[in-house]
């Protein structure tokens, strides 16, 4: 997992341990929906009578959060700024097998 | 003449191809679905059982070769000798078994705790604050402050179809000491 992703430092806490904000610059925002293909939805299916972990899912959300991030990190790029912080995700299931993820976060300057 | 035959058929087989396929796959469902039900009642509450023990010996080990757990949900202002920090995240989908589902309902005629649901999702919940040390770790940091924990429901509301599952996510920030 890239923790500085294209340069941009991403961050959950309110302030970047060890550096010092110099200016904030907005929300920035990725979101995306994605959905997996019928036959590891059937797969999931059939998994799920037996109960434990539903490992196509996983993979979906990871891959879905990884492309939240990017959009996110892009969105941060277009405004120049150096860092994100205090990002927050928001999962919601639209239909079963589909999910939006959606990630948040201040895009600021740091010196 | 003799060849628009087949091309009718090549039409028709196109047009209702995909609903055969989808008929067959039903039927197949049908048949099997008993016996998985079955299978999935012998062993799911051994595999949760071996699950929530493989989570524990791995966070034994974790926290044993550290000292202490690397998680912190607080924000890291009281240490002021840190060079890096970056997000770290990991996650999981969890559901319970239709078996599990089968008890539950009957629990729930009767009100109080929901034991089975409440075992499945912290299982899955150790299981994912396992992971999120293991990559913290993998990646090069010490500790990871500001943890915060989601569980969000994989099953929309109002649509009784599909995967019942819930989706834990673990996310933090990784720090590194100067």
């Amino acid at each position: 997992m890239e923790q500085v992703v294209n340069g941009v430092l991403v961050v959950n806490t309110e302030t970047i341990p060890g550096k010092l904000i110099t200016e904030t610059l907005g929300v920035v925002s990725g979101s995306t929906v994605r959905a997996k293909h019928l036959g590891k939805d059937i797969f999931a299916g059939l998994k799920n009578i037996v109960g434990g972990e539903l490992v196509q899912y996983t993979e979906l959300l990871q891959e879905s959060r990884q492309e939240a991030v990017g959009r996110m990190v892009a969105d941060a790029m277009s405004l120049g700024a150096t860092a994100i912080v205090n990002v927050r995700f928001a999962t919601s299931a639209i239909t079963a097998g589909a999910a939006e993820l959606f990630a948040y976060g201040t895009a600021v300057k740091y010196e | 003449m003799a060849a628009e035959i087949p091309l009718a058929l090549v039409v028709t087989g196109l047009c209702l191809g995909p609903f055969l396929l989808l008929g067959l796959i039903g039927t197949l469902w049908g048949f099997a679905y008993p016996f998985v039900f079955l299978w999935g009642m012998f062993t799911s509450g051994g595999k949760l059982d071996n699950m929530i023990e493989e989570t524990n010996s791995r966070e034994r080990s974790t926290k044993g070769s550290l000292g202490k757990d690397p998680l912190t949900t607080i924000d890291g202002g009281f240490r002021s000798d840190i060079s890096e920090a970056g997000l770290v995240y990991a996650s999981g989908v969890f559901g319970p078994s239709h078996w599990h589902l089968l008890i539950a309902r009957f629990n729930n005629l009767f009100g109080g705790s929901v034991t089975i649901f409440q075992k499945v999702i912290s299982a899955g919940r150790a299981e994912v604050m396992q992971r999120l040390r293991e990559n913290a770790l993998a990646a090069g940091w010490d500790e990871v402050i500001n943890v915060r924990i989601d569980t969000a429901d994989m099953t929309p509301q109002g649509m009784p179809t599909g995967a019942k599952g819930v989706e834990v996510f673990a996310y933090g920030t990784g720090i590194r000491y100067s």
